[in-house]
């Protein structure tokens, strides 16, 4: 075929002049607002309520759901304020360094973090040599840990990250989800034994009026600073019903009396 | 862990040595010349801060291996014959498509020999969705090929459907062909578009990505993001049609067929890009079938294999639509099919839309996955080919493999036949008209 | 701390400027005027005898001024033309509808690392963009942009012209060479052999225009064509003019035949290396060559300077001389219009526009409506009064409309192959040009009373 520029050419360059004339596709934007779809969930944003305050209580469940672990946040804790970032942590939040050097096992100053009392971090390690670092036994190693410490420190949340290289946005969220976990050091903590023989001797009637008094229950958040907890195992040679105050067995308690001492613990009145 | 502590090198100083490759490596004098030849950078092998491979082998650790020996192919490559060249067209380039590495071996312009190298955009897929729950996977491989990510969704699904015996509602099996096909029209104009950016027209392009935007924006407002959907679930899909998806879409085919006519008339009948794409890169049809190229490709030395025709999944065999096929195989024709293609697809949308059947959208499943133990493959028709997904799972919540069979991979391995005996400049219209996508290849 | 510092400190930015500017200023001028009185007359006499001296020098400057100019204007059309084209808008953010884009370029380009990579033959590299750039340049001399203005009026002026059009093939393949890169190698051989090959056909159909002229001469040509727009050569020679602008298209290498820089192959061919100003100059030569093409093509083929038509009226402004107001007169002048002026369509501004133009603004903006309108004004009176303004004008619309033709072909088309290129030229555009060689000197026999010359 004879190359000769012809109606080819031509018509083609009769489209693009035609083109030349008609409205352009640009939107200006900062002057025109682009048209966005109301399910478009590029547009991240925290919602507020009706009131004005912001919703998102930072408690790290989108952290732990992403699947590309692309979220983490500040809070009151080490910001003062909300402040949640969308992006790997290696970017955006406070435990930017941290989390880059996190899977190199190094320990990494954190002057964000340094408010947080440093605690005796061997127990974390035993515990995680335990479970062999295994992420998907998260549970398990947070609830030793607040068996260890009697709460749930940031700086063994922050070990724990380190050593076993799941993100800190994860670990916490777990943490935040159970009730039963808790970030402050309670200033007493009350263990209600519920093995078979305190059961029979009254320690549900106990735990009940105990945790009336406090307004907490057994596996929920403390309350007034006092946390109520189950003994895990009765401790051999104690009475039952077996009730321990800081670890150290109380005498035989009936259910005013664990009322009433709960109530002293609380910082009320004696009734 | 702290590192291990390596014992202290052994030191020999040699004074003498030291002081010569000092004065070799520093300019003599002022008169010496600015440009240092590549013999001279390197350091002498006296050098105290070198050690040889002798060294490290006898005295710390166990001997070295030999490099692997070169492969035949390596080995024929690698050697030039008279008056050839190497011509590194790298991963680092404009018009390869993503990060492709091609080394030809040119004599003057014409190419001898290529030999691609892949493998700069791997991102480890499939192992992270060896790790991911079911419902992560989905969202795992929609970058593979991001210029049709609902494509990528669908064997996926597809398979991990068939591991579980879900039924899917019809409804969400006509969304699912009407958002596909929707996209495949996307994905074909952009293909033209760049193609003729690599045979040097600036417009075609601007015009396709007008067309995608309008399309993405579309099936924004339907599953919720532009480009990486994350909307097929397992059972269904991840969301009704909305009155603004189905507003946007009326819009959209009232002039989508004049618009894409008149785009693809500009390069359909131009001398230039007629004459550039014409007789180069044929690819005949034994070799095709040998190759195992699917798709536009296959369709355009003459096989008319479509996999909505051949192994029909989804509501493909109630719709009417044909299948182009051409006989030549050339890059001009791997072209037309594509416009051909996109008509097709726009015929598919209208019968979409007129038999659009109501109820669910999405099938009751549990919410932790376990499927029974077993194998599954899964394969859709995408715009590039072939799409397969072989997964293979071990009763957990996680797959115990997932193998991904992506086109673009195949349909690249017929460069090396195709490109010997053309000139440089047929490089990127062979490339361009064999349609690659770089993240589907690397994985 | 003295009296300065103390000032000093306490002055804001733009006081200081001032502080600075009105002094500078004011000395700069009187030591202008005193320049002028002292040294004026004896300076304009030594000008007045070496005339021809003279006429060179502002040629030459005048041409290298003109160059970067016309490359940022043409930069910048051929930005919004594509765009345009390409249904989006292109630059719009910098300067009033994105015009100091250019200007931009430029000094993103001026303030780039200046090095040549290892193996570079560096005195070669940095004399490539010299060559280039100076070729275009050059080429510029001997074109007529209006009755009286042009660089050198040579009796071989289009040959000059082709001449110059070969030494860019030096400095391409200069660039190609002395990088150190296959890419730039291919390149800068491509482009020799692309340039060379167009020459011929170039040159051959132009030949026809040179027999109906009778002078290479580009005034000369120019003046053939002098008259109605009938005269013009592109309807005496309709197969020539073809041939030139495809074979022009060639030479200024631009798409559909720039595979000396097809950047989605050899990255940048020739100028894959280069940065920063170096890279500039091949840039602004580029440019400068759809410049000068395109002036030749309106030249040679449609009819220069010369009106489509005979003006109807062509006032004589006789009765006003500018010199017999004297300096003095004419300060006065252009200080009471501008301030004027500029108060005056403040205010329109400041009345239409509503309260939004602020004091400043407002003036600003009379001052521009006033330039436009002046401009205007004394643009319109030189087009009427003297010829060489409408010459000039006539000249770059005929100019211009070729430049954004190119600028056309440039965004619809792609790109030719090398050898498709070579055998378009070799097989086609050389015998077509022979063709219309042969038929014009046989008609010119044919018709020449007496025979031919």
């Amino acid at each position: 075929m004879s190359f000769v520029p012809g109606l080819g050419i031509a018509k083609g360059m009769a489209l693009t002049m035609r083109r030349f004339f008609e409205p352009k596709a640009t939107i200006q934007y900062p002057e025109t607002a682009p048209d966005i779809a109301v399910r478009f969930r590029g547009r991240l944003q925290l919602l507020y309520d009706e009131l004005g305050n912001l919703k998102c209580e930072t408690c790290f469940q989108c952290a732990a759901a992403c699947p590309v672990e692309c979220i983490d946040m500040g809070g009151f804790d080490t910001k003062g304020r909300f402040h949640v970032h969308w992006g790997a942590a290696e970017q955006y939040a406070e435990r930017r360094e941290e989390s880059a050097l996190r899977r190199a096992g190094r320990p990494v100053p954190d002057p964000a973090y340094s408010r947080f009392d440093p605690i005796d971090t061997s127990a974390v390690d035993g515990i995680l040599e335990r479970y062999d670092f295994d992420q998907k036994e998260m549970l398990a190693i947070l609830e030793s840990i607040q068996r260890t410490y009697g709460y749930i420190p940031v700086a063994a949340v922050k070990r724990v990250s380190q050593v076993s290289g799941a993100p800190y946005a994860l670990i916490y969220g777990r943490a935040t989800y159970y009730s039963h976990l808790r970030f402050e050091k309670p200033r007493h903590t009350v263990a209600v034994c519920r093995c078979t023989a305190c059961l029979m001797a009254g320690a549900s009637r106990i735990a009940r009026s105990m945790g009336g008094a406090l307004g907490t229950e057994i596996g929920r958040p403390p309350a007034g600073g006092v946390a109520l907890e189950q003994l895990p195992a009765h401790i051999p040679g104690a009475a039952s019903p077996l009730v321990t105050l800081d670890g150290t067995p109380q005498p035989r308690l009936t259910a005013a009396a664990a009322a009433a001492l709960g109530r002293t613990l609380a910082g009320g009145p004696v009734a | 862990m702290p590192a291990p502590q390596r014992p202290p090198r052994p030191h020999k100083a040699r004074p003498a040595a030291s002081a010569a490759s000092a004065s070799a490596a520093a300019p003599a004098s002022k008169g010496a010349k600015r440009t240092r030849r590549p013999a001279e950078r390197q350091p002498s092998l006296d050098d105290p801060r070198i050690m040889l491979d002798r060294q490290i082998s006898s005295d710390l650790y166990e001997p070295i291996p030999p490099y692997p020996t070169r492969t035949e192919r390596e080995a024929e490559f690698y050697t030039l014959g008279d008056g050839e060249m190497f011509l590194n067209v790298g991963p680092h380039h404009p018009a390869t498509h993503g990060v492709l590495r091609l080394v030809l071996k040119l004599s003057g312009e014409q190419i001898v020999d290529v030999d691609p190298v892949l493998g700069y955009l791997h991102r480890g897929v499939e192992k992270i969705c060896e790790n991911s729950d079911y419902y992560h996977v989905i969202d795992q491989v929609d970058p593979l090929e991001y210029l049709s990510s609902l494509f990528q969704e669908w064997p996926a699904v597809l398979s991990f459907e068939k591991l579980m015996d879900v039924q899917v509602p019809r409804r969400a099996e006509y969304i699912r062909v009407l958002s596909g096909e929707l996209l495949r029209i996307s994905s074909h104009t952009l293909y033209m578009g760049f193609l003729a950016l690599d045979l040097g027209g600036l417009t075609p392009i601007l015009y396709g990505f007008i067309e995608r935007d309008e399309i993405v924006e579309m099936l924004a407002a339907l599953t919720g993001a532009r480009m990486l959907f994350n909307y097929f679930r397992i059972g269904g899909v991840n969301g009704d049609l909305n009155h603004e998806f189905m507003s946007r879409l009326g819009d959209w085919m009232s002039r989508a067929a004049r618009q894409t006519e008149a785009n693809a008339g500009l390069l359909n009948e131009n001398e230039i890009f007629v004459r550039r794409m014409r007789g180069v890169g044929t690819l005949d049809r034994a070799a095709a079938l040998s190759y195992g190229v699917t798709g536009g490709n296959l369709r355009a030395s003459g096989v008319p294999f479509d996999v909505r025709r051949a192994h029909p999944y989804s509501v493909y065999p109630e719709l009417e639509f044909n299948v182009p096929t051409r006989q030549e195989g050339d890059s001009l024709a791997r072209y037309l099919i594509r416009v051909d293609e996109i008509r097709e697809s726009l015929k598919i949308i209208d019968q979409c839309l007129h038999n659009m059947p109501d109820g669910p959208v999405m099938a009751k499943l549990p919410r932790l996955l376990r499927p029974r133990p077993g194998r599954a493959w899964g394969a859709v028709e995408g715009p590039r080919g072939m799409l397969g997904v072989y997964a293979i799972s071990d009763g957990s919540d996680q797959p115990f493999r997932f193998r991904i069979h992506d086109p673009s991979f195949v349909n690249l391995e017929t460069v090396t036949a195709l490109l010997p005996g053309h000139l440089l400049a047929d490089t990127m219209a062979v490339v361009a008209s064999l349609d690659p996508v770089m993240g589907g290849i690397d994985k | 701390m003295s009296f300065a510092t103390r000032t000093w400190g306490g002055m804001s930015s733009r006081a200081r400027l001032l502080a600075i500017f009105i002094p500078v200023a004011i000395a700069a001028a009187v030591v202008t005027v005193g320049a002028l009185v002292l040294l004026g007359p004896p300076f304009l006499d030594f000008l007045g005898a070496n005339m021809p001296l003279v006429r060179f020098v502002v040629a030459a400057v005048a041409i290298l001024l003109l160059t970067v100019p016309t490359a940022f204007v043409l930069i910048y059309l051929e930005l919004k033309v594509i765009a345009r084209m390409n249904l989006r808008v292109g630059p719009n953010r910098i300067g009033p509808w994105g015009a100091a884009m250019s200007v931009i370029h430029g000094l993103k380009v001026l303030s780039k690392e200046d090095f040549a990579p290892t193996g570079t033959d560096v005195t070669v590299f940095t004399l490539a963009p010299v060559v280039t750039y100076m070729a275009s340049v050059m080429s510029l001399l001997v074109i007529p942009f209006a009755p009286g203005l042009f660089g050198q009026d040579f009796n071989i002026g289009l040959l000059f012209f082709f001449s110059m059009g070969g030494l860019t093939v030096v400095g391409l393949l200069m660039a190609g060479w002395s990088s150190f890169n296959k890419y730039s190698l291919l390149g800068g051989l491509r482009s020799a052999a692309q340039i060379i090959s167009y020459e011929i056909p170039l040159t051959l159909s132009v030949v026809g225009v040179i027999i109906l002229a009778g002078s290479m001469s580009m005034n000369r040509i120019v003046l053939a064509q002098s008259g109605s727009a009938l005269d013009w050569f592109v309807f005496k020679q309709p197969l020539a003019a073809l041939i030139f602008f495809i074979a022009a298209t060639a030479e200024a290498n631009r798409t559909p035949f720039d595979m000396t820089e097809a950047d989605s192959e050899i990255v940048a061919g020739f100028a894959t290396e280069y940065s920063g100003m170096r890279f500039g100059f091949f840039f602004f030569a580029e440019y400068v060559n759809v410049f000068i093409v395109s002036a030749l093509i309106a030249t040679i083929f449609f009819g220069g300077w010369t009106a489509p038509f005979n003006w109807p009226w062509a006032y004589n402004l006789n009765w006003f001389h500018p010199l017999s107001i004297g300096i003095l007169g004419w300060v006065l002048i252009v200080a009471n219009v501008v301030l004027i002026g500029t108060v005056l369509f403040a205010i329109a501004a400041r009345l239409l526009g509503g309260r939004e133009w602020g004091l400043w603004d407002a003036i600003g903006l009379g001052f521009l409506f006033l330039l436009v309108v002046v401009a205007g004004l004394v643009g319109t009176a030189g087009f009427i009064a003297f010829d060489w303004v409408a010459g000039l004008v006539w000249f770059m619309a005929k100019t211009y409309f070729f430049v954004i033709t190119f600028v056309w072909m440039r965004a619809t088309l792609p790109r030719v192959r090398v050898d498709q290129l070579m055998g378009f030229a070799w097989k086609w555009l050389l015998p077509a040009s022979l063709l219309n060689l042969f038929v014009t000197a046989a008609a010119v026999i044919v018709t020449t009373p007496g025979g031919a010359r």
